[in-house]
C-alpha cells in the first residue's frame, strides 16, 4: 500500500466504518459517513480547481467540515492550505496570494469571513462558503455545500506529491509557507501512532487548532489509528472541557503548556473520574517542572509524553517515552520512528553534553517553503533541517531544547516574528523607531513587548499602539507591555540590543 | 443599575481586548469567543476581573459560556450572584 494518509484513512475507514471517527458538539460522524464527506468535498473541489495541484484555502475552526475539506483536497490531487483562524484578513489575504490559491472555503460564521470572502471574490478566485451545521443534518449539508452529493472516492495521489502548506512565522518576518508531501504527513502520522500506542479503541480530545502542526499531527493519527477524536475549538472552559474527559471516557489528551496551566489553575483533576486517561501528550514549548510534577500527580494513571517538534518536520521531531520521565525530566526525548536527530555547529555532529544546532532529516522533514528558495536554502543545507533551536545531548543520546539561535518569541506554542509585528507598528503615525522582544508571562511562557521612540512632538498612547495591532494582527501578537524610550539600546556597530529590552 | 453593570464589563472588554472607548465595537449580545474578542487566556483574565473588581467569586462549575460568553450573560451572572449573596 502506497505511504499516503489517504491509503491509510481507507484501510481504518474500511475496518471501523460505523465507528465514530468525529464528534463535535452535536454532532456523530461515521467513518463511512466522514469517507463519504470527503469523496464528496473532493469532486466539488476538482470540479472547480483549475489544475491538479491547486491551492485550497481553508478558514474554519475545528469541525468535521474542516476535516472533510482538508482530506477531500487532497483525495483530488490539491494542495490543502489551513489557515490560521486567529488572523485577521489583511495577513490571511497575504498568504492566499503568495500561494497563488485558487479557492478558497470558510465557515459562514468565522468572523474574518464576510471581509476575507468579498476581497477573495473580487481577485478572481473561487469561494465556497460552507455552514457551521451541527446535528443530524450536518453531512447532508455539508454536501450540498460543496456541491459533492454525488461524489466518488478519486484515485488517490503519490506519496511524493505536495499535500498541504502550512504557514509558520519566519525570521524575515513574511509567513513561509512549509510545503509537506503525501509521505511527510503519512510517516509522521504513523510514526506518532506507533509510539502512542493508539488503536481503534482510543478516543481522543483535541483542544489544539488544527491549522498548526501540532493539532494537524493529532487529527492524522487518530483518524489512520481508526480512533475516535473529539473536537472542541479552544479551553475557555477547562471546567467542561474536563467534565467531558471524564463523561465520553476519553483515553488522550493532547496540549501546549499554557493548556495545562489553565486546566491545572482552575480544576481540580483528582474531583474527576479520568481512570480512562491512559496518556496525556505536550509539546509547543518547554513546560515548567512543577507543572509537569502537579500534573503527574493529579493524573497518576495516565502517561506523559513530553514532545518537541517543528512545522517543517510535518509536526513530530522527538519525544521522551514516559517511563524515563523521571530519570531524565528536562529533556524532550529521543527521535521518532523515521527521524534522524543530531547537534551539530558549522556542519559537524556535537559530542554529548556540547551545545549545537538541533538538526534532523528524514521522511518527514518539509519539501521546503512555497516560491521561496532562498529561505528553503538557508534551513535545508547538506541534507539536514537546521530547526534554529539550540540543544545538546546527554551521553545517553537524549536530547535536551538550551534555546533559540534565531530571534523568535513563542506566545503559547505560537511562534511569532518580532519583525512581523515591527512592520506593523512602524506603519503607525508618530512612530520614530520600533523594535519587539519577548517577555516573560505567567500563563503563556512569552508575551510580545514593543519598545517605542516617538517622532517629535507625536502624541502616541500605549492604547493607539494596542488597538493598531489588533487591527492588523492576530490577538495573541498584539503586545502585552508597550513602552517609550528616548533611544533604543545598541551596540557599538549600531545593531538594537533585544536582550535589553524585555 | 443594570446598564452601570454593563457599562463596567463592556469598557472593561473594550479597553482590554479591543483598544478602543467606542462602544458600538461590542454589542452587549455578541459572542466574545465566537467574534474572537477573548481566547482561551483572555477568559480567564475576564474571570479575575470579574473576582477582583466586581466582587463576585466565580466557581469552576460556573465556567460556562451560559454565564459567560457576552457582555449582557456576565452581567446577569453577576447580578444573579451578588442577590444570592
Amino acid at each position: 500500500m502506497p505511504d499516503t494518509l489517504l491509503h491509510h484513512f481507507d484501510s481504518a475507514a474500511a475496518r471501523s466504518g460505523s465507528a465514530t471517527a468525529l464528534a463535535w458538539r452535536e454532532t456523530r460522524w461515521s467513518y463511512q459517513d466522514l469517507r463519504t464527506a470527503i469523496a464528496g468535498a473532493a469532486a466539488g473541489l476538482a470540479a472547480r480547481a483549475p489544475a491538479r495541484g491547486a491551492r485550497v484555502v481553508l478558514l474554519l475552526r475545528n469541525s468535521p467540515q474542516y476535516v472533510a475539506l482538508y482530506y477531500g483536497a487532497l483525495a483530488a490531487g490539491l494542495v490543502a492550505v489551513p489557515l490560521n483562524t486567529q488572523e485577521r484578513a489583511s495577513v490571511l489575504m497575504q498568504q492566499i496570494e503568495h500561494c497563488d490559491a485558487s479557492i478558497l472555503v470558510g465557515a459562514t460564521d468565522h468572523p474574518e469571513w464576510p471581509a476575507l470572502s468579498a476581497a477573495v471574490a473580487s481577485s478572481g478566485r473561487t469561494v465556497i462558503q460552507v455552514a457551521p451545521r451541527d446535528g443530524e443534518d450536518a453531512l447532508q449539508q455539508f454536501l450540498r455545500d460543496v456541491d459533492g452529493t454525488d461524489g466518488a472516492m478519486p484515485a488517490f495521489p503519490e506519496p511524493q506529491e505536495l499535500a498541504s502548506i502550512i504557514y509558520t512565522s519566519g525570521t524575515t518576518g513574511r509567513p513561509k509557507g512549509v510545503m509537506l508531501s503525501h509521505a511527510n504527513l503519512a510517516v509522521n502520522a504513523s510514526g506518532i501512532v506507533s509510539y502512542l500506542g493508539l488503536t481503534p479503541a482510543d478516543r481522543g480530545l483535541c483542544v489544539l487548532p488544527f491549522h498548526f502542526a501540532y493539532g494537524n499531527s493529532v487529527l492524522h493519527s487518530h483518524l489512520i489509528a481508526g480512533a475516535e477524536l473529539l473536537l472542541e475549538e479552544n479551553l475557555a472552559y477547562p471546567h467542561l472541557t474536563v467534565q467531558r474527559l471524564q463523561d465520553d471516557a476519553v483515553t488522550g489528551f493532547s496540549g501546549v503548556p499554557s493548556t495545562f496551566a489553565l486546566m491545572l489553575g482552575r480544576c481540580n483533576l483528582r474531583e474527576f473520574n479520568l481512570r480512562k486517561l491512559r496518556y496525556i501528550t505536550q509539546a509547543g514549548g518547554a513546560m515548567p517542572r512543577p507543572l509537569i510534577e502537579r500534573l503527574r500527580a493529579e493524573l497518576p494513571d495516565a502517561r506523559v509524553f513530553i514532545m518537541y517538534g517543528q512545522t517543517e518536520a510535518t509536526a513530530r521531531l522527538t519525544y521522551l517515552p514516559p517511563e524515563r520521565l523521571e530519570s531524565k525530566l528536562g529533556s524532550v526525548g529521543m527521535a521518532v520512528p523515521g527521524v534522524e536527530v543530531d547537534v551539530q555547529l558549522d556542519g559537524r555532529s556535537l559530542p554529548p553534553g556540547e551545545v549545537g544546532e538541533i538538526c534532523a532529516r528524514g521522511a518527514s522533514i518539509m519539501q521546503g517553503y512555497w516560491n521561496n528558495p532562498a529561505g528553503t536554502q538557508e534551513v535545508l543545507k547538506n541534507g539536514w533541517l537546521h530547526t534554529g533551536d539550540l540543544g545538546h545531548r546527554d551521553a545517553d543520546g537524549f536530547l535536551y531544547i538550551d534555546g533559540r539561535s534565531v530571534d523568535m518569541i513563542k506566545v503559547g506554542a505560537f511562534r511569532v516574528s518580532p519583525q512581523e509585528i515591527e512592520e506593523v507598528i512602524a506603519a503607525i503615525p508618530g512612530v520614530e523607531e520600533v523594535a519587539v522582544a519577548a517577555m516573560h508571562d505567567e500563563m503563556l511562557g512569552q508575551a510580545v513587548k514593543a519598545v517605542i521612540v516617538r517622532r517629535d512632538g507625536a502624541a502616541l498612547e500605549v492604547r493607539d499602539v494596542k488597538a493598531h495591532c489588533r487591527q492588523n494582527l492576530a490577538a495573541y501578537k498584539v503586545p502585552k507591555q508597550v513602552e517609550f524610550v528616548s533611544v533604543m539600546p545598541r551596540t557599538a556597530s549600531g545593531k538594537i540590543q533585544r536582550f535589553k529590552l524585555a | 443599575m443594570a446598564d452601570a453593570l454593563h457599562d463596567q464589563i463592556r469598557n472593561f472588554i473594550l479597553e482590554n481586548y479591543l483598544f478602543t472607548s467606542d462602544t458600538s465595537a461590542l454589542g452587549v449580545e455578541d459572542s466574545l469567543l465566537g467574534r474572537g474578542i477573548v481566547d482561551s487566556t483572555g477568559m480567564l483574565e475576564i474571570i479575575f476581573f470579574i473576582e477582583e473588581q466586581l466582587g463576585v467569586k466565580v466557581k469552576d462549575e460556573e465556567m460556562i459560556p451560559e454565564n459567560l460568553d457576552s457582555v449582557s450573560r456576565i452581567a446577569a451572572f453577576v447580578s444573579s450572584k451578588r442577590r444570592a449573596a
